[in-house]
């Protein structure tokens, strides 16, 4: 047998205590091994029901209250708890942008020129809790969108009274009226919307007991409608789900299309280090992490898991930077436009390692409307000759970005781009658990430019435009309009498109929306993503569902026989 | 080859150990200065720093350790010059897309798999030397050089910070007793009551979103000052408490006394005649500190605390490194070695130091464990 040469030996000695050292106290925990009653492990594609999944973040959700979050994070952990009047099919692909009533007995009527939305409450559904659910329960979760100044409230502010009462927070709103006894639900909206019926499907407006503090209630899980509750949340460390008892009893009868789950039980932990993530999935200790593998080992699992255990999701989203246009140096169109010529999407592609596809566009391929175009191909020179142009020099500005890999090295990428513009530049690097609250908050000092990414609320490209680009969707905390764009043609063509149904007109303006705002340069988009679904060996891919919008459907995962 | 005497007066080699006549720097344990060893002869012998260094000549491993510190320092400060005239780039500059020639074959800095370039040595002309760390494609060896800049300068700042304010912190509560005593010592009790890695990430991460605003004086969060500061002041305590142990004894010697009696003011008898021969002692707590300050900045830009990215010092390097532990264990080692043999080299050096400067003294600087520091004998 061969010596390990003593060098090496001290080298690895020396990393093991220094990283000890380094890491003492902090780091990822890891998990003791699962007893997951589904374990098994068996070839068969047939599932079994019952059993215990353990699954992994990387960090918590944004929070886990369905009228706050306003990430995939949140969205993905509770589709299986709240469920909206309609909701989307739980499928995959263009199946699953396709409405179904969910506590509503059918899809809205409209009507008065698609300012009026009626529907009726299903009889007899319960919460987790055993207390009833009541029409008023909707109005209330609509309100407490405003109550809680969520980053969906924009969606609502058509409803007629709303906007008095976001201002307000008194009175309620006024264009909601329901009945206690028939369960009709009646919406009046101020002006037609063409994507009402769409905004009515997010969690935002899934109903809650109307008791329910109008404040985060992350740590302290709502009762549930869907087929599962959360009973543990802990921000920061993880959360649980059992079977909601009067599911199958009440609710689930009524609602034969929204799948009942085939685990008992769900526990859910954060663990921070995506590779201890990987880990786990091979040695079956996790049977599902919700982010993909990390960068430097994706391509090891994609060769090893692909088809088995592993499998490429595409996404309709858009990966960009924001620039605030509403202060120096990014209130100068030749700066944005600048910063657009000066990244590189393709440095940008290796960065993610292939995981993302180069665009300069707000539109993502696949959404309807997307066409094609790109109006700053990379090129230094002209960025550094349109910098000299603005006559802006040696500014200091904050570049934000979060934590997660590759999304910080995006970031310290994107830093050293506008270094070699001239800029004094400083990098912020914050927990992703809370950057899109701080960099939301419109009163946090420094707010300059920074990464961001949209993944599709809703099949409809009023989706990337209203919330992200429409000055009057700036909002004092939970704002999503990280741009600050605020520009009132353009804000009008998104009201007056908004108004309409979605046919090849209105994508064709959609298109010219798209180019018209990048032609201002509103933001510096570099790519849209391809994210993944990775399971253990005894989790059934085939029968694993990734919804367009909600990502991996907990309600579809199964162990095998 | 001659023998070597210890003590030129009577040619005897000083005894040291477990009880040897007491023969550290500056005072005995009676508190009477040691002036000479003289021989009966008449003539003066060495003074007690001669006889420190004759102490510290002899610990060889003392000098090799000394030796070692001082060939990082000096590589450290040559960062630029391996950047500029070696390896042609800077900390932070990114390569991702960057191909590199070497002779006839094309290698890319970083792969479409997201795997950067191993170590070339000399390879590429210096370039890419230790290889690059990512999919940045930063050059590892100059990141390294600046890190280590960095890590020393936060380690050795934070130890003069320390040391400053633990010996005016350690005279006045020593000295005055009382309530100032009282005082000092109870908020001295409130830093050390929070475990020091804890503070150091509480006050890190508060300070990272805006900084910090000292009167007219606004630090970056990416300043190193504000690890540095932040180090400095988590770890006074346990350097000033030991100090204030000190104090109390010294101040009940003569020579204190003849001073009181002599009309010496306060600030004349703390600084004049207490400080003096306390410098030993503050010496070998100074070097310790600076070993456990590494550390600790290591662990806390570790944790995200330190220092901010895109700067490296050698514990962000390590926490960049952790990403692609998997894949490329070397981007760790690396920093982790640095970072081993620096604290290595100064614990050994301050060990020989202690042992030279006061052999009787049981001090250790045990911040890091979060145990109380013996005091000094005597004390």
């Amino acid at each position: 047998m061969k010596k390990l040469p003593f060098f090496i030996l001290v080298a690895a000695i020396a990393a093991v205590l220094a990283v000890g050292l380094a890491a003492c106290g902090g780091g990822s925990g890891s998990t003791s091994p699962t007893t997951s009653e589904g374990g098994g492990g068996g070839a068969e594609s047939e599932g079994k029901e019952g059993g215990t999944l353990k699954g992994a973040y990387t960090s918590f959700p944004d929070y886990m209250d369905p009228q706050i979050s306003y990430t995939a994070e949140g969205w993905t952990a509770m589709r299986p708890v709240y469920i909206p009047l309609i909701t989307y099919k739980h499928a995959s692909g263009e199946e699953g942008a396709e409405i179904i009533p969910g506590l509503a007995k059918e899809l809205p009527k409209v009507t008065n020129g698609g300012k009026t939305y009626t529907l009726f409450l299903r009889s007899g559904l319960k919460y987790s809790n055993g207390e009833p659910i009541k029409a008023g329960d909707f109005k209330y979760a609509v309100e407490r969108c405003f109550l809680t100044n969520s980053g969906g409230s924009p969606f609502y502010t058509d409803i007629v009274g709303a906007e008095q009462f976001a201002k307000t927070k008194k009175g309620g709103i006024s264009g909601i009226k329901v009945n206690e006894k028939t369960g009709e639900i009646v919406i009046n909206l101020v002006k037609p919307r063409g994507t009402f019926n769409n905004e009515l499907a997010l969690m935002f407006v899934a109903p809650i007991p109307q008791k329910t503090p109008a404040e985060d209630q992350s740590a302290h899980p709502i009762p549930a409608s869907g087929p599962y509750m959360i009973t543990k949340s802990q921000p920061g460390s993880g959360w649980e789900y059992e079977r909601n008892p009067y599911w199958a009893k009440d609710n689930g009868k009524q609602m034969p299309e929204i799948p009942s789950g085939h685990v008992n039980k769900i526990e859910i932990q954060i663990l921070r280090n995506q590779s201890t993530q990987v880990n786990e999935i091979e040695s079956g200790q996790l049977n599902w992490i919700f982010d993909p593998p990390p960068t430097d080992r994706y391509q090891e699992v994609k060769e090893k898991f692909e088809g088995t255990q592993f499998r490429e999701e595409p996404t309709i989203s858009t990966y960009y930077f924001w620039m605030n246009m509403k202060t120096e140096p990014f209130s100068n169109q030749k700066v944005r436009e600048a910063v657009n010529y000066a990244i590189d999407p393709a440095a940008l592609e290796r960065i993610y390692t292939g995981q993302i596809k180069g665009t300069q566009q707000i539109l993502p391929p696949g959404m309807p409307g997307y066409q094609k175009f790109e109006l700053f191909p990379h090129n230094m020179k002209k960025a550094k000759e349109l910098i000299a142009e603005s006559g802006i020099k040696d500014k200091e500005i904050t570049v934000w970005t979060d934590s997660e890999s590759p999304n910080n090295d995006a970031g310290t990428y994107y830093a050293g781009v506008l270094k070699e513009l001239g800029f004094n530049v400083e990098l912020k690097i914050l927990n992703p658990d809370n950057y899109f609250t701080v960099i939301g908050n419109t009163s946090t000092p420094n707010l300059d430019t920074g990464f961001s990414d949209w993944f599709e609320d809703y099949p409809h490209p009023n989706d990337f435009f209203d919330i992200l680009l429409n000055g009057e969707s700036i909002q004092s905390t939970n704002n999503q309009n990280f741009s600050q764009t605020n520009i009132p043609p353009l804000n009008e063509k998104i009201s007056k498109l908004a108004g309409e149904q979605l046919g090849p007109q209105q994508e064709k303006e959609y298109a010219g929306l798209d180019k018209e705002f990048m032609e201002k340069a509103v933001w510096a988009p570099y790519g849209t993503r391809t994210l993944s679904l990775f399971v253990s060996e005894n989790i059934n891919l085939e029968t694993a569902i990734w919804n367009p919008t909600f990502e991996t459907e907990l309600t579809s995962l199964e162990f095998k026989e | 080859m001659p023998p070597e005497f210890d003590n030129p007066g009577t040619g005897a080699p000083v005894p040291t150990g477990a009880g040897a006549p007491e023969a550290g720097l500056g005072l005995e344990a009676d508190g009477t200065r040691i002036i000479a060893a003289d021989g009966g002869d008449g003539r003066q012998g060495a003074g007690p720093w001669t006889i420190a260094w004759r102490r510290l000549r002899r610990d060889k491993m003392a000098l090799f350790a000394l030796t070692v510190f001082l060939l990082i320092v000096a590589c450290c400060l040559l960062a630029p010059v391996w950047a500029n005239h070696v390896a042609h780039t800077g900390p932070n500059t990114t390569h991702t897309l960057e191909k590199l020639h070497e002779g006839s074959e094309t290698k890319e800095v970083v792969e479409p798999s997201g795997k950067a370039i191993g170590p070339q040595f000399f390879a590429a002309g210096g370039r890419f030397f230790l290889g690059a760390d990512g999919h940045l494609g930063r050059d590892e060896m100059v990141r390294l050089l600046y890190g280590g800049r960095a890590s020393l300068f936060i380690g050795i700042t934070a130890a003069v910070i320390t040391t400053i304010l633990a010996v005016v912190l350690g005279l006045l509560a020593g000295y005055y007793g009382g309530w100032a005593d009282a005082i000092i010592s109870r908020a001295l009790d409130v830093i050390w009551s929070f475990p020091v890695v804890l503070l150091g990430i509480a006050l890190g991460i508060a300070l990272a979103v805006g900084g910090l605003q000292i009167g007219p004086i606004h630090l970056k969060s990416s300043s190193l000052w504000i690890p540095t500061l932040i180090i400095g002041f988590v770890t006074t305590p346990y350097m000033a408490r030991p100090l204030r142990g000190e104090v109390l004894g010294l101040r009940e010697k003569e020579f204190i006394e003849a001073a009181v009696a002599q009309g010496a003011s306060a600030w004349r008898i703390m600084f004049v005649e207490l400080l003096p021969n306390m410098v030993s002692t503050i010496i070998v707590f100074f070097t310790l500190n600076i070993a456990n300050n590494m550390l600790l900045e290591a662990t806390l830009s570790f944790l995200g605390a330190g220092v901010q990215p895109p700067n490296s010092s050698w514990g962000t390097m390590i926490s960049e490194g952790f990403e692609a532990l998997y894949s490329q264990p070397i981007l760790t080692i690396i920093p982790g070695t640095a970072i081993l043999l620096t604290v290595l080299s100064v614990n050994v050096f301050g060990d020989g130091l202690r042992d030279a400067l006061d052999p009787k003294s049981k001090v250790r600087y045990e911040a890091r464990a979060g145990t109380t520091a013996a005091e000094p004998e005597g004390v």
